[in-house]
């Protein structure tokens, strides 16, 4: 199923997101990898989940290979696709490779920098960047490849893309979102967001480009996280109220108190966008509670 | 220029067999200009390797003053004329330049056994005399025109051409947090330039073709033939 579909009816899409594990999948089935009992478990809760490729740089079980396993389990899989470890051959097959084994959704993103991760002797590939995987991946569902050679049963599937409405200067971020969506990105997630009016700024010019936005929000565990966040994550700044609110709960109550405010803070963005993007770094037990305190529900 | 720095001296050391004579060659251009191969630096070498024993049988840095050693005939000439007594004692040569100049010295002492004394890091351009920026990346296909003459493939840690990936807090890369994001050094730049346009055509991927290594430029009085691959691209200069 296409997430396009979905915005397309007008309904409120939400998505979630695993990462897949650090190792492979017992093919006896006796170790259940955390990303799949994540996926099972927030499956009741929203439209599809992402699954992430080496997220952070750090290497992992490839994300069409954990996409397609989820697939098989009956959960609707978001393919993220990043240019970090991939030339343009491989990003093309990649790209076939997930259509013909079922997947309908793809998220195309630069992908965070070798040096964040686990390998930082590595080569960064970037043979291309974000927008030209998107005007690849458009060609390709056109029937070509990037050199132009047509090719058979072209790959239908939704093309994602992501923006990050916390970058300075917003107008290039607004500038690259427009190339995006001209090279043929039809649906956003955002990076996490934390900040309402920060979003609403954003919203006032990203609405006027007409594709559906969903809001990325990371579930905020402790102070801690936020400030591991602020130091080391790219792209994301928790605003010292969120630090400080979770931080006056007890250890114990944590989880509630997450929830409660980022279903707070849901409720308030939602007019402004057409999803939610929720990555719940494993408390996927929160993702029930948020949608609740937000208002929101699958359908 | 070719930006450089020193091996570290055990590195160095580790390449030189028991007995094996030694000739220090430096280069009065780029690696004079970085402190790692002009006349200090190179008489430094031999006195340093000299005191860990190894015998050094003479060294130079080819002149005249501010000459490249990747010049080929004049590093023919001092190492096969000027230099000629204590070069011909010498079972190996270590370079204190880039790895052109190592390359040089090869071709300069018809194919005598080489060491490079030095990494050779970056191409740039020498913003004073105790800094060396680098602003392009050899790519053989130049961009700039759409950048206000900043380049992207350098300046983003990422190299990507149609704007920053989503990861600079505050306007510092998520790369090396000391460093502003290439893309808002571009935006900020265009901006002042009133040129925002410029940023809005989709720019297409890199011909990585034009990487094809090894490569080499012919160059005539009407014309350049630079070859990558097996292909090639000639542009007359007088039409």
């Amino acid at each position: 199923m296409k997430l396009t579909e979905l915005f397309r009816e007008g309904k409120f899409v939400i998505t979630g997101e695993v990462g897949p594990v650090k190792g492979s999948i017992s093919r006896d089935r006796s170790i259940e990898p955390n990303c799949v009992r994540d996926a099972a478990f927030l499956q009741k809760h929203v439209h599809a989940v992402n699954v992430t490729d080496n997220q952070s740089a750090v290497m992992r079980l490839g994300s069409l290979a954990a996409g397609v396993f989820l697939k098989a389990q009956g959960i609707e899989p978001v393919f993220q696709l990043t240019c970090r470890d991939r030339n343009r051959i491989a990003l093309q097959s990649d790209i076939l490779t997930a259509y013909s084994l079922g997947i309908d959704n793809m998220l195309l993103l630069t992908g965070d920098h070798i040096q964040l991760g686990d390998h930082k002797e590595a080569k960064p590939v970037f043979d291309l960047d974000s927008v030209q995987l998107i005007h690849m991946a458009a060609g390709l569902r056109a029937g070509h490849d990037i050199s132009g050679h047509p090719i058979e049963n072209p790959p239908d599937m939704a093309l994602g893309a992501v923006v990050n409405p916390n970058v300075e200067p917003v107008e290039l971020q607004l500038i690259q979102m427009k190339k995006k969506i001209d090279a043929g990105a039809e649906f956003f997630q955002t990076q996490a967001v934390y900040d309402a009016e920060l979003l609403e700024r954003f919203m006032e010019q990203a609405s006027k480009l007409g594709r559906p936005v969903q809001v990325g929000v990371v579930v905020l565990k402790s102070p801690q996280m936020a400030e591991y966040m602020n130091a080391h994550v790219s792209g994301i700044q928790v605003p010292r109220d969120w630090i400080v609110e979770i931080g006056g709960a007890d250890k114990a109550d944590r989880r509630k108190k997450a929830a409660e405010m980022t279903g707070r803070f849901l409720r308030r963005v939602k007019p402004l966008v057409q999803g939610v993007h929720i990555m719940p770094m494993g408390w996927v037990d929160t993702v029930p509670d948020i949608l609740c305190e937000a208002g929101l529900a699958k359908d | 220029m070719h930006a450089t720095i020193q091996k570290p001296i055990d590195e160095i050391v580790g390449y030189i067999r028991p007995g094996e004579k030694v000739f220090v060659v430096g280069c009065d251009n780029c690696a004079m200009k970085c402190n790692t191969g002009g006349w200090p630096e190179t008489r430094a070498m031999a006195e340093r390797l000299r005191a860990r024993g190894i015998e050094v049988v003479g060294c130079t840095v080819p002149g005249p003053p501010g000459t490249s050693l990747c010049k080929l005939s004049n590093t023919r000439k001092v190492l096969m004329e000027d230099c000629a007594a204590e070069a011909a004692q010498a079972d190996s040569f270590l370079v204190l330049a880039c790895g052109q100049g190592v390359h040089t010295v090869i071709d300069a002492t018809g194919g005598a056994m080489v060491h490079p004394g030095c990494d050779t890091v970056f191409g740039g351009e020498t913003v004073s005399d105790t800094e060396v920026r680098e602003f392009c990346s050899l790519c053989g296909e130049c961009i700039v025109e759409h950048t206000g003459g900043l380049c992207p493939l350098t300046l983003c840690a990422k190299g990507l051409l149609n704007g920053p990936c989503g990861g600079a807090k505050k306007g510092m890369c998520e790369v090396n947090p000391d460093q502003p994001c290439g893309w808002a050094t571009i935006y900020e730049r265009l901006k002042q330039l009133g040129r925002l346009d410029l940023l809005e055509p989709y720019q297409k991927p890199k011909n990585h073709a034009r990487w094809g290594r090894p490569r080499f430029l012919t160059v005539s009085e009407h014309e350049n033939t630079f070859h990558f691959n097996a292909d090639h691209v000639t542009v007359r200069n007088d039409d």
